[in-house]
C-alpha cells in the first residue's frame, strides 16, 4: 500500500517534532528574553498545529526552516501583541535573533530543562514524567501509556509541576555550578528511571520501550560529553550500558518470555558490554553509590559463561552491601535469589517467607515465582504449583504468564 | 534525604464491609505503587492495619474502640524517603488510592533524635 500524502505528512511531522521541539522552543528563548518557557512552548505548539493544517495541501520543500520561520514569526506576533509594538518593523526583530555564543555549563536548552525538571519539591515519578514531556518531547497520549494513566491525569501532574518550573533561574539565568552539582543525583535518578521504564520487560515488544532506553543513554552522555558529571554518572552509564546489552535476547523468537538462564548468551551485544566495561572502570574513586553496587552485579552477569558459572557468591555479596545502601523487600528479594544460586539455599527460603509476612510482598509475582521456581527445582512438586498459582493472579501482563504456565507444564510432566 | 511517615486514613465501615476481591485489589493497586516508590529509592516500609482492634482511653478505660463507627479511621502507614516535605507532598499526591478518592493521606516528618554523644560531640570533649 503506497502511504498518502497526509500519512507522508503526519510521519515527518512527528519525526521533525522529536528532534525540533526543544531546539524550537531554545530558539525563541534566545530571539527574545520577553518570551518565557511556557509561551515558548505555547507558540511552538501552536507553529505544529499550523503545519499539521499546512502540509496537508503542500509540503514544504524545506520542512524544518518552514517550522523554524514560522515560529520566528509567532513570536514576533507575540511579542507585538504583547507590548503594542504597533509599528515595530519585523526585520528590526530579525535582525539580532541570532544568539550571542553562550559559554553557560548548561547551553544546551535539552539539559537546562533536564536539570530544571529535577526539582528536590517533586516525586521522582512526577519528574520524569516532565523529563519524558519537556525533555524528550513525547506526547501526553505516549505518557499516559507507559504509566498506565489517563491522558488527563497526566495533564493534571503536568499543570501542577509546571508551576514549580516555573520560575526556575536554571532555565534561564546561568545556574551556579553549586546548583549543578546538587541536582545531578536528581538528575541520574531520572534518567535511571526512564530507562528502568523502557527495559521493563511488562511492556511486551513494544518499540517505545527501546527509544526509552536510548533516551536514557543519550541524556547521560550530554552529562558525561559537557564534563558536568561525576563518578556516578559514569557508573550510571555502565550499568545502563549492562542491561542494554540484554535487551533483545530477553524474548524468544515468538515474542516468549526468556528468564536469564534460558536466554542465548551469544545474542548478546559484546560491544556494549565492553564500552559498559570502560565505564564502570572511569567510575572508580571516591564514594560508591546503588550505581557502582548494581552496575558490577550487571557486569558479572554479563561476563559469566553460563547461569550456572555465575559468580552468585560475589553477586549476593554485593546485593548485601546495596540493601546496607538502601533496605527495601525488593532488593532483599534480590539478595535471597542470589543466595538460593550460591547455594544457600536455606537461608535464601527463610528470606523468602519471612517477605512473605509482608501484605505488599505477598501480593508480589516476582516473590511467588521466585518461590515457585525453588520449590519447582528442589523438587517439591506441591508447593512449587501453590507459588505457581498465586503469581498467575498477580500479573497482568501476558507475557509473564505464558512464561508461569511454561513453569506449571514443565511441574506436571517432568 | 529524611524519613516521612503517611498516615492512611479511610472509611473503616465500608473497608470491614468490603469484598475480599475488592479489598485484595486495592492492595494490588497499592502494591505497584510501592514498587514504584521502590524502585525510585524512597520505600522504607509499611503495612495495612486490621479494621478491629481495641482503644484505651485517658481514664485507662479499655473498649472495642471507636474505629468502626468513625468515617475516616487509620487503615495503615506507610514511611518513605523524601528530599523535604514538598517531596513527600508530592509523592504522596501520586498514590493511586488517593487518585481513586477512597483514602487521605497524613504526611508527617519523623523526628530523629540526634544523639550528642554520636554527632562529634563526645562528653569528654575527645
Amino acid at each position: 500500500m503506497i502511504p498518502s500524502k497526509t500519512d507522508a505528512a503526519q510521519q515527518e511531522l512527528d519525526r521533525l517534532y522529536k528532534l525540533h521541539f526543544g531546539k524550537l522552543v531554545s530558539s525563541l528563548l534566545n530571539f527574545s528574553s520577553s518570551i518565557d518557557p511556557d509561551t515558548a512552548e505555547d507558540l511552538v505548539q501552536d507553529v505544529f498545529s499550523s503545519a499539521v493544517e499546512n502540509w496537508k495541501l503542500t509540503m514544504p520543500d524545506n520542512p524544518a526552516g518552514w517550522l523554524y520561520r514560522v515560529s520566528r514569526n509567532k513570536a514576533i506576533n507575540w511579542i507585538k501583541a504583547q507590548k503594542k509594538y504597533g509599528d515595530l518593523q519585523d526585520d528590526d526583530l530579525l535582525l539580532h535573533h541570532d544568539p550571542a555564543p553562550s559559554d553557560s555549563v548548561l547551553e544546551d536548552f535539552n539539559l537546562r530543562m533536564l536539570f530544571a525538571c529535577a526539582h528536590p519539591d517533586l516525586s521522582p515519578k512526577v519528574q520524569v514524567i516532565i523529563t519524558l514531556k519537556y525533555v524528550v518531547n513525547l506526547k501526553v497520549e505516549s505518557i499516559s501509556k507507559i504509566f498506565g494513566m489517563t491522558a488527563d491525569g497526566v495533564d493534571k501532574l503536568l499543570v501542577r509541576a509546571r508551576q514549580k518550573i516555573k520560575d526556575e533561574k536554571i532555565l534561564l539565568a546561568e545556574p551556579a555550578k553549586s546548583e549543578i552539582s546538587s541536582r545531578l543525583p536528581i538528575v541520574h535518578k531520572i534518567i535511571y528511571l526512564v530507562f528502568n521504564e523502557g527495559y521493563k520487560t511488562s511492556w511486551g515488544r513494544e518499540l517505545i520501550r527501546e527509544e526509552l532506553c536510548e533516551e536514557a543513554l543519550l541524556l547521560n552522555k550530554i552529562i558525561l560529553d559537557k564534563k558536568i558529571g561525576d563518578n556516578d554518572t559514569a557508573a550510571l552509564n555502565a550499568l545502563m550500558l549492562f542491561n542494554a546489552s540484554r535487551f533483545k535476547s530477553r524474548f524468544g523468537a515468538s515474542g516468549e518470555l526468556l528468564d536469564l538462564e534460558s536466554q542465548d548468551r551469544s545474542t548478546w551485544n559484546y560491544d556494549l558490554i565492553a564500552l559498559g566495561h570502560h565505564w564502570l572502570g572511569e567510575s572508580k574513586s571516591g564514594v560508591i553509590s546503588n550505581y557502582h553496587y548494581e552496575a558490577s552485579i550487571a557486569l558479572l552477569h554479563c561476563s559469566a559463561k553460563s547461569f550456572k558459572e555465575t559468580n552468585w557468591k560475589l553477586i549476593s555479596d554485593l546485593y548485601a552491601q546495596l540493601l546496607k545502601l538502601n533496605a527495601n523487600p525488593f532488593v532483599e528479594l534480590n539478595y535471597a535469589i542470589a543466595l538460593w544460586y550460591a547455594g544457600e539455599k536455606e537461608r535464601a527460603l527463610s528470606i523468602l517467607h519471612e517477605l512473605e509476612k509482608h501484605s505488599f510482598m505477598s501480593r508480589y509475582y516476582l516473590l511467588n515465582a521466585s518461590l515457585g521456581k525453588f520449590y519447582k527445582e528442589a523438587g517439591n512438586r506441591e508447593l512449587a504449583l501453590h507459588y505457581f498459582e498465586l503469581t498467575l493472579g498477580q500479573t497482568s501482563f501476558e507475557a509473564e504468564k505464558e512464561y508461569i504456565r511454561c513453569q506449571v507444564r514443565a511441574c506436571l510432566n517432568p | 534525604m529524611d524519613k516521612y511517615m503517611l498516615l492512611v486514613r479511610e472509611d473503616l465501615q465500608m473497608k470491614s464491609k468490603m469484598s475480599k476481591e475488592d479489598f485484595f485489589k486495592d492492595i494490588d493497586e497499592m502494591s505497584r505503587w510501592v514498587q514504584g516508590l521502590a524502585q525510585s529509592g524512597n520505600y522504607v516500609d509499611g503495612e495495612p492495619l486490621g479494621p478491629s482492634g481495641a482503644f484505651l482511653d485517658r481514664n485507662a478505660v479499655l473498649s472495642d474502640g471507636p474505629f468502626i463507627e468513625s468515617k475516616e479511621g487509620v487503615s495503615g502507614f506507610i514511611t518513605i524517603l523524601a528530599e523535604n516535605q514538598a517531596q513527600a507532598n508530592s509523592i504522596a499526591q501520586t498514590c493511586p488510592m488517593v487518585a481513586n478518592g477512597k483514602v487521605s493521606l497524613e504526611i508527617r516528618p519523623l523526628v530523629i533524635w540526634n544523639d550528642p554523644l554520636k554527632n562529634g560531640r563526645s562528653a569528654t570533649g575527645a
